[in-house]
């Protein structure tokens, strides 16, 4: 127990400071500031644009009509809904208004817009002029929405009322609820939107955790063995301590990353700019699920010790650091399987194809936890997927024990599984 | 009772045995020379001792008890092919290694202070090994592999690719440990190292003892058949005299095969009296020329 201590303490000291982990760690950190930051960012840079802009919000375009017309004074009174700015007419009696060309020129009308006759047949040619002949998005969707209203105020004449007009052009939100097996109406299981950001983000970072983490005690193993210091540390301390002991000593290195990870993603948000983001895209850091991030947690223990046993195997039996490449390359479908089932099935998570992954050990810690998060799950099926997991892991714990044993002592060629079982039965561990 | 003692001890890699039968006594303070061309089995024997490997029959005993995992206390260990962390400081991993075989990291530190003063190396503390010549990594390893003070010390080609320098200093610590009671089993093929070092000796050839004991017995054992002959002028008519074999000139003399001892005496005799002799010497045979003869005898 007092080595597996010291080979802890040495393996976390020494990959700690390697500048390998230093720079992934900081490239990590910056790439998610930045992006952190993006929304801030293109808030700033639509301000300017706003800023800047001649007429801005308080666009201005002026109207030619003939006198009396009818749909002038409706577009002129349209009142746009919450949220755009209204458009200002000026009316002028017509084209060739020296008025209305002082104010091109001087750019205080952006154009101007033509009515046509009105009828209650509805609106007919309704022309914009500008100089320079382009009709802005922001002023054509305005004008898009007052002409639409004018035209069905103008068609209904007095048989509706205003209200019942804006009504009409109100689109009409489809619901969706799901049946369940008896017919009734089921309950959808509502989940806060930051559930699907914590799941999320805890799978990307899981995964990215596991495998570079399992690659490393991969390299480490091998490098171990092809520098031939295996020798003198397998006579000095027992293999389980030593395996063991380097899983451990990885796992706090990989640990150590997700907390600074984590340090740097609370940072972020608590900038004083981005404090609106949160509210922004409707997340509620109330609704923060304490519950989640334990699952969270304990499936990714459980799936970092899979992983980095199998890795540790694979390591022990691998002579070359040249042919780990190949050899751990079963390894890692198996980590983008796990990884990829969840992360393209996050917006149906209820799928039959993520039900059985949630059992099967390798790609059960992150589909469970997408389950867990924002699928429906019952505590049963949690509790018989941890178990099966969690034998697995004690499973595989003792074969990487036995393969790493009989492992790191077979140079030359990478030995066949014949060979490997074989010389297994030759050691107690 | 000695430090370590293998009996009949045998190992199989399948169909092809890889030691048979062997036996040996290492007592306390003594260095044990392991002999034997490429492939004979000495690495494998010395994995056994090491508990690196389990021998399919026969019995390795320490200080009269089998391995246990204690012994990695008093166990110390220079492979053929050194290794130690190339990307690690000196310090580190030493004391590491250290640590792993029992001993506190202040204990460690503190020995491998002594031994880099010892090789005159204080500087090497804070390096990486990759920053190091090749004979000093090997240093290094040898340091590794005294540092927790073993009883027992397995060096495996301790001594290949130094420099002379370096070999006398290895050479001259290692005695230093015998002295202080340390029981060494040392593999070579470089015999002049075993004939100053070792008391007694195992020759393997594949697989198999061809020659053990006491280096003096087995010297006793080989006849007498060189005789080394200086003399400043010329000796003529050494070729004719009954039971000489073959006459070679040296740069100042002549080395003489005799088939028989008491050509010696005629060698001589005829020499004196052609002139002066500054040197007569009957040869005893070398380990190299045993060495040769057991190996080379057991292929014909």
């Amino acid at each position: 127990m007092n080595k597996m201590g010291t080979i802890i303490g040495f393996t976390f000291r020494n990959k700690v400071r390697t500048k390998s982990f230093m720079i992934t760690t900081l490239i990590i950190v910056l790439l998610l500031s930045i992006g952190m930051n993006i929304p801030y960012m293109i808030k700033v840079f639509k301000g300017d644009d706003t800023a800047s802009g001649t007429a801005g919000s308080a666009a201005v375009i002026g109207l030619v009509a003939d006198s009396g017309n009818p749909a002038a004074e409706l577009l002129k009174a349209y009142n746009p809904p919450a949220g755009i700015p209204k458009i200002t007419l000026n009316s002028y009696a017509a084209s060739d208004d020296p008025e209305l060309q002082k104010a091109l020129d001087d750019e205080k009308v952006q154009g101007y817009l033509s009515l046509g006759t009105a009828s209650a047949s509805g609106l007919q040619e309704v022309t914009y002029f500008s100089r320079d002949g382009k009709l802005k998005g922001e002023v054509q969707s305005y004008l898009q929405g007052a002409l639409q209203q004018v035209n069905a105020q103008l068609i209904a004449g007095d048989k509706l009322t205003p209200e019942q007009i804006s009504a009409m052009n109100t689109p009409v939100a489809i619901g969706n609820k799901q049946l369940s097996t008896t017919g009734e109406v089921e309950a959808e299981p509502s989940h806060p939107a930051i559930n699907y950001v914590i799941v999320y983000v805890l799978l990307i970072l899981f995964f990215m955790s596991i495998m570079m983490t399992g690659n490393m005690i991969a390299a480490e193993i091998t490098s171990e063995k092809s520098s031939r210091i295996m020798e003198i540390l397998i006579t000095s301390a027992s293999p389980l301590a030593q395996m063991f002991g380097k899983v451990i000593g990885i796992f706090l290195v990989g640990l150590t990353q997700i907390v600074i990870i984590a340090a740097a993603i609370a940072a972020n948000l608590k900038l004083p700019h981005n404090a609106t983001i949160m509210s922004d895209f409707d997340l509620n850091f109330s609704q923060f699920n304490i519950g989640l991030l334990t699952y969270g947690i304990i499936l990714y223990i459980l799936g970092y010790f899979l992983f980095a046993l199998m890795y540790a195997a694979v390591g022990s039996i691998v002579s070359r650091t040249e042919d780990l490449g190949q050899a751990i390359m079963p390894i890692m479908m198996l980590g983008f399987a796990a990884f990829y089932i969840p992360l393209f099935s996050i917006a149906s998570p209820d799928t039959l194809l993520v039900k059985v992954a949630s059992f099967v050990p390798f790609t059960s810690p992150l589909t469970l936890l997408l389950r867990i998060g924002v699928g429906s799950i019952a505590l049963w099926e949690i509790i018989v997927s941890l178990a099966i997991l969690l034998v697995t892991t004690f499973f595989f714990g003792w074969l990487a024990a036995k393969i790493y044993r009989t492992g790191v002592l077979m140079y030359g060629k990478r030995p066949s599984i014949k060979e490997i079982r074989k010389a297994m039965k030759a050691y107690k561990i | 009772m000695e430090a370590l003692k293998l009996e009949q001890v045998v190992k199989q890699y399948g169909e092809k045995t890889a030691v048979n039968q062997i036996s040996l006594k290492v007592s306390e303070g003594e260095i044990y020379g392991l002999l034997g061309a490429n492939g004979a089995g000495k690495t494998t024997t010395m994995r056994m001792v090491l508990g690196l490997i389990y021998p399919d029959e026969g019995k390795i005993l320490y200080n009269g008890k089998t391995f246990n995992s204690e012994l990695q206390r008093i166990m110390g260990y220079l492979p053929e092919e050194r290794g130690l962390y190339p990307k690690v400081k000196i310090s580190d991993q030493i004391t590491y290694l250290a640590q792993l075989r029992g001993m506190s990291r202040s204990e460690a530190d503190k020995s491998l202070r002594y031994w880099l003063d010892r090789f005159e190396v204080p500087e090497y503390y804070n390096k990486k090994i990759e920053e190091l010549s090749k004979g000093n990594q090997q240093k290094m390893g040898f340091i590794a592999a005294v540092v927790h003070k073993p009883q027992i010390l397995i060096l495996d080609e301790a001594f290949s690719g130094l420099d002379p320098v370096n070999v006398e200093l290895l050479k001259d610590t290692v005695k230093e440990l015998r002295d202080q009671g340390t029981s060494i089993l040392f593999s070579t093929h470089r015999m002049e190292h075993v004939e100053e070092l070792c008391r007694n000796i195992t020759i393997l050839d594949r697989s198999n003892t061809v020659v053990q004991g006491e280096i003096r017995e087995i010297k006793k054992g080989y006849p007498r058949e060189q005789v080394l002959l200086r003399t400043p002028g010329e000796v003529s008519g050494l070729e004719s005299i009954a039971g000489v074999t073959a006459v070679k000139r040296q740069e100042r003399g002549y080395l003489l095969t005799i088939s028989e001892i008491e050509a010696a005496q005629r060698i001589l005799q005829q020499a004196i009296g052609q002139g002066e002799v500054e040197h007569f010497e009957i040869k005893e045979p070398t380990l190299n020329q045993i060495f040769i003869r057991a190996v080379g005898e057991s292929h014909e």
